[in-house]
């Protein structure tokens, strides 16, 4: 029973960790709280279930295409809703409460609000040293260790990877330096966006595909950035596996109830002890 | 830092109010009675909102905290049989207690982190009554809750609340009363360290302004107002449902006040009659109303960003304004 | 009037201040100065409470102030300006200053919220004692401007009218005349002497060797922390240790 909760609690990881970092991400390039990002982790999940129910794909394809495309989305998003008010955090907030609001109705009028699943290809369960694991529940850890080394890798090794650090380190001083913020700022989003959008089709391939499912991606995403601070992607990772974990486990010793009062009872210690999170460097 | 209201002005306010009283009298139905207490509750939470937004928090916890209003209202009156009326004010005392203590904290953050922070904390308290079956009756919340204590004054007087109408003045009291009290606050030294924390923290705290405790004292009553808020609301709507009063209820009552502006007094007032009286007085936006909504909310962030109610300032400076005093104010 | 002892700060493993001595007597105008990252602010931030210190003590006028709150060492008496010269935006000199005299304007909250006939005769006062400093810094044929409208200098000025409408005890002037030209200099350091012949005890921190000399009666030298020299004008200027920390080479300058 451990061994599963275990396991359980690293695939609520990864997910955790696949929203927290796109979040962290638009969070510490484009400077904004982009309270929207669990829509965008919808729309990703509606992508997969339109790809592969009108267009045929098979689920790994309709999931990249998806992802692709709810990236491509956000680039357009970006530069509708956030590049004014770049200089305006506040405002900007208020600007994603709206699309919020916007982008839930307008699936619900499109779609309708009865949930939807995901053709799920991977059926059957493997034995790794006594543990029965699912084959569809490994593929969202494997998936989300794919997407954790690819981040690393494009930041520390591309150009752009390191143009987004310079940006999120100090914007001014980074279009000093010949940095272009508006093409590093739109490659972020994407990313950010790349990446929720994973999160949702993944997620929605073992349960289902509902309007409202962003609300609790948010939730989870911000206590994530809040526990590993903000504006660090390590930290991402750090705190996604905590609140992965404890969401995992506690529920087979107590009740989800508690675990849920256990994360907020860590964020608000986290906030009076270490305000800027484990990793955060505000 | 405004003078104190003119004759005029005290004179076209009183008569508002008037008219108010009156209105049952010209208006018999009791759906537009509905309609109107419901404008009500929103434009006190609104304007508790304002409030907290004052010293420069802005919170999207305002359904949490509703929410402890309600429920320590319907239990207090079904579980222990207190008297509505004190249930009114515990709920407002839970709601407002609660603020106090994880206040100091959350008040330490900056500003959207504060906001991230308020949202987190409604999720919370919804989960919390969702899961505490024993206590909150679990997602399905409470039903039955009685309606306020009836008042029945030496033969002259008997209200029993069945009515609409009557939940109508009583709501127009506590809109009238809370209004007051914001108003009084707001112009007061509370008032003015608050002016000056939303401008500038750390420098406020340079001439002696302690700004974790006025932020923590503007939170606290504006949690104590939407508490009281809900505690009516339990006992007008007889039904609590935690989650009615989750993420989208805290953020309607946001919008209501950037919309009508959140720098004037009035604003909350103005956001509400926009986006929740025309609406219902038109017969409903029906599944376009949140488009409707945002498309509003964009064209004043992008337009007006001091809200609807700086409409009448920002004409002034135009062109077509100039020329409309021209004409008529020198009449 | 203002004691510290051992000042110590440690921000990870760097050692801003270390074991800082200084004291300031009432009625004095002391000077703290030292090359740019010798610790200046980081002492002030220490005695004003913006920061708290790893160890030793602050002792203003027998009152224990180490690691209180800015708010309540700004009740003792000790008011502070900011080197980036914040002003409250959007709101009128007037406003500015007014919105400062918060401690000037004892209204409690139940008087403030009925205001009662002592709430508003408080709030005259607090207006009046509002103009009176804004006539002193030569400020009030400006008050109904808006203060982010002002000209550099005369923003800095404001900046300091918002400290004075605290009522200090003892002022800290945190640079007061970085970014100034020679004529706005010349105001301030009136405008400074003024304040210290009403009475005011100031602490400069300035990095202008010329100005802080003309000014101070008194100079206290930090350079990596530690308090390196002390003494009037006239024997820091000839301190062959001074000059060399600020410009790295022994030169006579007497």
């Amino acid at each position: 029973m451990l061994e599963q909760s275990i396991f359980n609690g690293l695939m609520s990881s990864g997910i955790y960790v696949l929203i927290a970092m796109g979040l962290t991400l638009v969070l510490s390039i484009l400077g904004i709280v982009q309270l929207a990002h669990g829509e965008i982790y919808m729309l990703g999940a509606y992508g997969v279930y339109f790809l592969s129910t009108m267009a045929g794909l098979h689920f790994l394809p309709a999931l990249l295409v998806s992802m692709a495309a709810t990236g491509l989305l956000g680039i357009v998003l970006e530069k509708i809703f956030f590049r004014p008010f770049r200089s305006d955090p506040e405002r900007a907030v208020i600007v994603a409460i709206g699309l919020i609001l916007f982008l839930q109705q307008a699936v619900f009028l499109a779609v309708g609000g009865v949930p939807k699943s995901l053709p799920n290809p991977f059926s059957g369960v493997i034995n790794v040293g006594g543990i029965v694991i699912p084959m569809e529940r490994l593929i969202i850890v494997l998936g989300a260790l794919v997407f954790i080394a690819v981040l690393f890798l494009l930041i520390n090794k591309t150009k752009m990877g390191q143009a987004m650090m310079a940006v999120s380190q100090d914007r001014d001083s980074a279009s000093l330096y010949g940095i272009n913020i508006d093409r590093t700022s739109s490659f972020a989003m994407f990313l950010g966006c790349f990446l929720a959008a994973a999160a949702g089709g993944l997620v929605g391939s073992i349960t289902s595909v509902f309007p409202g499912m962003g609300g609790v991606a948010l939730i989870k995403g911000i206590a994530v950035i809040i526990l590993g601070g903000l504006g660090s992607i390590t930290g991402a990772v750090i705190g996604g596996f905590i609140i992965g974990m404890i969401d995992g486990i506690i529920p087979v010793f107590f009740s989800t109830q508690v675990s849920s009062v256990t994360g907020f009872v860590i964020i608000i210690v986290i906030l009076i002890l270490r305000p800027r999170g484990l990793l955060g460097h505000e | 830092m405004n003078k104190p209201a003119g004759l005029t002005k005290l004179f076209s306010i009183s008569a508002v109010v008037l008219l108010l009283f009156l209105l049952p009298l010209i208006i018999g139905s009791q759906y537009i009675m509905y309609v109107l207490i419901w404008l009500g509750i929103s434009i006190a939470l609104t304007s508790s909102l304002r409030v907290i937004s004052l010293s420069g928090l802005l919170s999207i916890g305002h359904g949490g905290l509703m929410l402890i209003g309600a429920y320590t209202s319907a239990l207090l009156v079904m579980k222990v049989g207190l008297s509505s009326w004190f249930a009114l004010i515990l709920g407002g005392v839970a709601a407002g207690g609660f603020t106090c203590l994880i206040g100091f904290p959350f008040v330490r953050l900056k500003g959207m982190y504060f906001s991230m922070v308020t949202m987190f904390m409604t999720e919370v308290i919804l989960m919390v009554s969702e899961q505490w079956k024993s206590l909150t009756g679990g997602s399905a919340g409470i039903m039955n809750i009685p309606r306020p204590d009836p008042i029945k004054i030496a033969g002259i007087i008997d209200i029993d609340f069945k009515s609409y109408t009557d939940l109508y003045y009583l709501i127009l009291i506590l809109v009238i009363v809370s209004l007051i009290v914001f108003y009084l606050i707001e112009h007061s030294r509370i008032g003015r360290s608050w002016q000056a924390i939303s401008r500038d923290d750390l420098l406020a705290e340079s001439v002696g302004i302690n700004v974790a405790a006025y932020k923590v004292l503007g939170f606290t009553i504006g949690s104590f107002f939407a508490g009281v808020l809900g505690a009516f609301y339990s006992q007008f709507y007889n039904v609590i449902t935690p989650s009615e009063f989750g993420f989208f209820f805290s953020i309607y009552i946001l919008v209501y006040m950037i919309v009508g502006g959140r720098r004037s007094f009035i604003g909350p007032v103005i956001g509400c009659i926009l986006l929740l009286l025309i609406p219902e007085l038109i017969g409903g936006l029906g599944g376009y109303r949140p488009f409707i909504f945002v498309a509003i909310l964009m064209a004043v962030l992008y337009t007006l960003p001091d809200g609807m109610a700086s409409l009448p300032t920002r004409l002034k400076y135009t062109d077509l304004g100039q020329w409309f005093i021209e004409r008529f104010a020198h009449a | 009037m203002l004691e510290i002892k051992g000042l110590t700060k440690n921000f990870g493993g760097l050692c801003a201040v270390n074991n800082f001595d200084m004291t300031v007597e009432k009625g004095e105008f002391v000077g703290l100065i030292g090359p740019n990252g010798a610790g200046k602010s980081t002492v002030f931030n220490l005695v004003t409470g913006f920061i708290k210190p790893s160890k030793g003590k602050i002792i203003f006028e027998d009152h224990d102030i180490t690691g209180k709150s800015p708010h309540a060492i700004a009740k003792y008496g000790i008011v502070r300006t900011f080197q980036a010269n914040r002003i409250f935006a959007d709101f009128t000199v007037l406003q500015d200053v007014w919105a400062a005299c918060h401690l000037t304007n004892k209204t409690g909250l139940w008087e403030g919220i009925f205001r009662t006939s002592g709430a508003r005769k408080k709030e005259q006062y607090t207006l009046e004692h509002a103009q009176e400093i804004l006539k002193f810094t030569n400020l009030e044929s400006m008050s109904q401007t808006f203060a982010q409208n002002l000209p550099h200098g005369y923003k800095r000025i404001l900046g300091i009218a918002i400290a004075l409408a605290a009522q200090p005890k003892l002022l800290i002037l945190d640079e007061p005349l970085s970014g100034m030209n020679s004529e706005e200099v010349a105001e301030a350091s009136n405008l400074i002497s003024r304040i210290w012949k009403g009475k005011t005890t100031i602490l400069l921190i300035e990095h202008n060797m010329r100005a802080a000399m003309s000014l101070c009666k008194r100079l206290v030298v930090i350079n990596f922390g530690e308090k390196m020299a002390e003494g009037l004008p006239d024997e820091i200027v000839r301190n062959q240790e001074v000059i060399k920390a600020y410009l790295g080479v022994n030169i006579n300058l007497a």
